[in-house]
């Protein structure tokens, strides 16, 4: 890299909005959706999605995983283009809902930092039975994912920090160096079903 | 939206994840118009080799619009950014 000046992120400051001093939400009586500085708490979100007619509830929990590669990874943090971010969680969660005739759904993201074994992303969805639950759960994830204008900085221990991307095929941009093998360090799924 | 509001003539452009580690900068305001089609000559002007390095896997929005300028009859090949516009350089997302 000829100028390493333009390639460091650890000072250059995050917008006043990309990490919000205070959750950003948006509710219908179906849909919950949030960008979040503070600790994710997954009761939260199963509460939401409850209802007398709803027999199957699951619960996606994804967590900061300690290693990438086997290099140790302290932490991470995400940024969002918040206002652009909750319009696209609004408009996956929608569809959704309407494609599996779900009773409810809920999606909420950490911003900031999220230090190992912390939750990051929380989905929750009911509805009747479980097939749709689970086909939902995981479509709005990956869907997310996919979509969600959030973006993850890792840090290594030692402070390396490396900008991840989870398309496919799209290099990761590390940020003090370049060329490193892409696969998202990110979550590590924990998956609690009930009906 | 509270993100810092361009001056008068000028509009404002974000930058995100690796395109604001490559800038050092999270906003700055340009000046209008220019067309859209410009946007990354002028950045690359400003900011050599980002083009190659960052915009050549970002997509960008304006006004909280993805703009598409791909290709001859791409929808939004003749958008003029005007002054007050609020452009944003979108990395590819790594949330989860």
């Amino acid at each position: 890299m000829s100028n390493s000046a333009q390639t460091t992120t650890s000072n250059s400051l995050p917008l006043p909005d990309s990490i919000p001093s205070e959750p950003v939400s948006w509710t219908t009586d179906t849909i919950h959706i949030e960008l979040t500085p503070h600790a994710l708490n997954h009761q939260t979100a199963t509460t939401f999605v409850s209802s007398p007619s709803a027999g199957a509830t699951v619960l996606f929990i994804g967590t900061t995983r300690d290693s990438f590669n086997n290099t140790p990874v302290s932490g991470l943090s995400y940024t969002s283009y918040t206002p652009l971010a909750l319009h696209t969680l609004q408009s996956i969660a929608s569809t959704v809902l309407a494609k599996h005739s779900l009773t409810k759904i809920f999606i909420c993201h950490k911003l900031g930092e999220c230090p190992v074994g912390e939750a990051s992303i929380l989905i929750a969805v009911s509805s009747p039975h479980r097939q749709a639950a689970w086909r939902a759960g995981e479509e709005a994830l990956e869907e997310t994912k996919k979509r969600a204008e959030i973006w993850k900085l890792e840090k290594f221990v030692g402070g390396e920090g490396v900008w991840r991307a989870n398309r496919d095929g799209v290099m990761g941009v590390r940020v003090e160096d370049e060329g490193m093998a892409e696969e998202t360090a990110g979550e590590e799924g924990n998956v609690v079903a009930s009906e | 939206m509270s993100y810092v509001k361009a001056p008068a003539g000028h509009f404002t452009v974000l930058y995100f994840a690796a395109a604001s580690s490559y800038t050092a900068k999270s906003c700055e305001h340009l000046p209008a118009p220019v067309p859209a089609l410009e946007l990354f000559a002028q950045l690359e002007k400003k900011y050599p080799g980002i083009g190659q390095k960052v915009l050549s896997s970002c997509a960008v929005t304006v006004n909280l619009e993805y703009i598409d300028l791909d290709g001859e009859d791409a929808q939004h090949k003749d958008l003029v950014i005007s002054e007050g516009d609020e452009v944003a350089i979108i990395p590819p997302v790594s949330s989860g």
